[in-house]
């Protein structure tokens, strides 16, 4: 795939241009990374694509190989590896909370300890889901200001 | 096992054989008080509670697994992990020459007390993580509004 990297003056709006012959698996990856960069992720629910918007998401959660975004009340399966699309939404609130699962902070209303040295995240819409105790000081890192890694 | 996974296990148990030392020997002066007061012990006594947290310690590790165990599984490992301590302290105490087995109700209070050290460890080790929680959750809110007023792509 030929790659064109132009600049332009500041007057034009900067844009990203993708000419195909067919939505390959390559194209739709780099489709996703540019909408994820704008705050939205290509997803699929019931055989159809949605865009989720990234402020939507509560977690993402891997299963057997495949990967599944969860908002309020849906769900949806994304073509992607959980430590890349943690790797895009770093900046974004998202944090691993354990070996197969990220959460946006934002979506968290509590924290409280649960058994066995974990903690347990109380999400707004009810949900609960663990954080292993590995990931602990990586938290309260972050939430400190820090980087997580 | 990963390096941070080792280190985060052996955190979690230095924890938990540091709290069992002390509730062990509390438990043993309780114990001996009450049941058998007039013995003297040497020097080698003051092992027993570290010999016996290091068993306590060992058996909890029953209850680690790599998955995320489900309630009900992490409550049979526990129970499992329960009759593993007070199998092997029973034991102990049956073959040595300083616990008077002979006397019932000191294999009885035995075994209460291992019970109730198993069961005293697990709330100690609950209200430190129930302040450690409330931290977070201090920290948790502040780190929300500090985002809401400045983030791209949060709400």
């Amino acid at each position: 795939m030929k790659l064109e990297i132009r600049k332009i003056p500041e007057s034009e709006p900067e844009m990203v241009e993708i000419q195909y012959h067919w939505i390959t698996d390559e194209i739709q990856e780099i489709i996703s990374f540019v909408k994820s960069r704008q705050g939205q992720l290509s997803a699929v629910r019931d055989g159809k694509r949605f865009e989720v918007p990234v402020v939507d998401l509560f977690y993402a959660e891997s299963v057997d190989d495949r990967l599944f975004l969860y908002t309020a009340a849906d769900s949806y399966e994304i073509r992607m590896k959980l430590y890349e699309l943690e790797d895009l939404l770093k900046n974004n609130c998202f944090f691993r909370v354990s070996k197969s699962m990220i959460v946006n902070l934002m979506k968290i209303t509590s924290v409280r300890p649960a058994l066995n040295g974990r903690f347990s995240a109380v999400l707004k819409n009810g949900e609960e889901i663990i954080i292993s105790r590995k990931y602990v000081p990586a938290l309260k890192q972050i939430l400190k200001g820090g980087e997580s890694r | 096992m990963t390096k941070g996974k080792m280190k985060a296990l052996l955190i979690q148990a230095l924890r938990l054989y540091t709290l069992l030392v002390t509730l062990i020997t509390v438990l043993m002066i309780i114990l001996g008080n009450l049941l058998d007061r007039d013995r003297v012990f040497s020097y080698d006594a003051f092992f027993s509670p570290l010999i016996y947290a290091l068993i306590g310690t060992v058996a909890t590790m029953v209850t680690r697994s790599d998955r995320e165990l489900s309630i009900k599984n992490l409550i049979i490992r526990k129970v499992i992990s329960l009759l593993l301590i007070e199998g092997a302290i029973i034991f102990i105490a049956l073959n040595a020459d300083t616990i008077p087995t002979e006397k019932s109700q000191v294999l009885f209070g035995l075994a209460l007390g291992v019970f109730a050290v198993f069961v005293l460890s697990h709330i100690i080790l609950y209200l430190i993580d129930r302040k450690e929680a409330e931290k977070l959750n201090a920290d948790l809110s502040r780190y929300q509004e500090k985002q809401m007023n400045g983030a791209p792509f949060t709400d």
